[in-house]
């Protein structure tokens, strides 16, 4: 196999990394969101059993839940090892985000919730439209480091067989003995990926600065 | 040769006898065309017109990639010719080696063919068919070793390393680990074999014990390497794996390999990749 077809079989891997993380992480978001507005304002027994959701889910390797989901839930249900390696990703990433807009929620100032209740708004409305705008400002920068860890998470999806980046690069790394090549373009994409989602976030962190705060 | 020769003929004989009886007296049944051994298979297949079978393909000779991607080895040209002869559509899905017996468990997979060999462990989980190519243990040193290994347990001086979930992993674990001559730590498991001798080459484990077979196509590109001890210990027989209980496919799988076989087939194979 001549290099650029080596660099090639390699490269269209990342379609499928794309596709885990671009299902894991939208998953792991609108469950993270729901689950810590449920932390914050769902009383004693929502933050309990939130509490409890986080640390079985932060304390479970995520190839654990995913082989599990593959191999014990879906005897029932048949879900494609692509499906089943993305869910158990975006339930796995739904802890993490959830504790991240958790805290983004905390650092808005109390006071915004009391003067926004005292110009007549209801809790709800508070939460929409005072609290939630100012949260995920905060929110992005710690955001940024979990979608870096969803991306390269994504990899663990080749333990069901999944022909992504880095199974790709065993299986080329085994038929011509040059691993430090395949394992070498592999970590390339990755950092690419993980280098461009970063700078993205940034940019947008930027553009949605609250102009006069810090 | 002339062997071959006998029993192709002998077969061809037996063949013409049957027609000649069977004929008058179920004239209508005429055999199928495209099908030239006639092998029950279970419904399910049969219904799809498929066949989906898992393999590994990181383990040369057995099971790779070729130049231009596709896969290919000794295992794949078997099983594409079973599938063949059982008149199913073959569909490949690639998995780690260690995923495979619980897709097949878990009816992810029909079948797999990945270089197994037969074991106990694995019976419990699985169902084999009647091996087709047997094999033997090596165990491999780099170019710096002094020592000598002349049985099986002089491997116990030395730190070891086996891919993780292999016969040869069994056979270390309970002859050498469990018995008190190899101290736990100084066994190395890795996910793949070729990881093994990675860890050889920069000399962080002394020995690796293997399939001979892929020993020699690794041995292929990096000549350091030596075989110091071979034997038939943890391997032998190699086997489809099958679901547990599933006769007809096993059946099925066992006239088809006897069929391919007496042949020659197999053997060709075996001339091919494992030279």
């Amino acid at each position: 196999m001549n290099a650029a077809n080596f660099l090639q079989y390699i490269a269209s891997g990342t379609a499928y990394t794309l596709g885990v993380t671009l299902i894991a992480l939208p998953l792991g978001l609108l469950i993270g969101l729901v689950l810590a507005l449920v932390y914050v304002y769902g009383g004693k027994a929502g933050s309990r059993s939130m509490q409890a959701y986080s640390i079985v889910l932060r304390g479970i390797p995520p190839i654990v839940l995913l082989f599990i989901l593959y191999f014990v839930v879906s005897g029932a249900i048949n879900l494609s090892p692509f499906t089943a390696g993305a869910l158990a990703l975006g339930i796995v990433s739904s802890a993490y985000q959830m504790e991240i807009i958790r805290g983004a929620i905390l650092s808005v100032d109390a006071g915004q919730m009391m003067a926004a209740r005292a110009v007549g708004l209801s809790r709800l409305e508070a939460i929409r439209s005072v609290v939630l705008p100012q949260a995920f400002r905060h929110a992005i920068a710690p955001w940024s480091n979990e979608v870096a860890i969803v991306i390269k998470d994504s990899s663990l999806v080749y333990a069901l067989g999944v022909p992504e980046v880095l199974r790709r690069a065993q299986l080329i790394g085994a038929s011509n003995q040059n691993y430090l090549l395949a394992y070498g373009a592999a970590a390339t994409i990755y950092f690419i990926l993980v280098w461009l989602a970063n700078k993205s976030l940034v940019g947008l962190e930027k553009r949605l600065a609250i102009p006069g705060s810090h | 040769m002339f062997r071959k020769f006998a029993v192709i003929i002998s077969l061809v004989l037996a063949a013409a006898m049957l027609a000649s009886c069977t004929q008058p007296t179920a004239p209508t049944a005429a055999p199928p065309v495209s099908a030239p051994a006639a092998v029950e298979l279970p419904e399910k297949l049969s219904q799809a017109g498929k066949i989906v079978v898992g393999t590994s393909a990181d383990y040369p000779p057995f099971e790779f990639l070729d130049a231009q991607g596709n896969k290919t080895g000794f295992d794949i040209e078997l099983m594409t010719k079973l599938a063949e002869r059982m008149g199913l559509k073959l569909e490949w899905a690639d998995m780690p080696f260690d995923s495979l017996v619980a897709a097949v468990q878990q009816g992810k997979l029909d079948a797999s063919i990945s270089a197994f060999n037969y074991s106990e462990e694995r019976d419990e989980q699985v169902d084999f068919s009647v091996p087709y190519y047997s094999s033997t243990d090596a165990f491999v040193v780099g170019k710096g070793f002094s020592g000598a290994i002349t049985k099986p347990e002089d491997a116990a001086h030395y730190k070891i390393g086996v891919q993780s979930g292999t016969v040869q992993d069994g056979w270390l674990t309970s002859n050498l680990v469990e018995t008190g001559l190899l101290p736990a730590e100084n066994l190395s498991r890795y996910e793949r074999a070729e990881q093994a001798f990675m860890d050889l080459a920069t000399g962080r484990i002394v020995v690796v014990m293997a399939d001979e077979v892929a020993v020699k196509a690794f041995m292929e590109q990096n000549p350091d390497l030596q075989i110091v001890f071979s034997a038939e210990l943890s391997t032998g027989p190699m086997a489809i794996v099958v679901p547990e209980g599933d006769t007809v496919l096993k059946t099925a799988f066992d006239t088809l390999i006897k069929q391919l076989q007496s042949e020659g087939f197999v053997d060709e194979l075996a001339e091919k990749y494992f030279k």
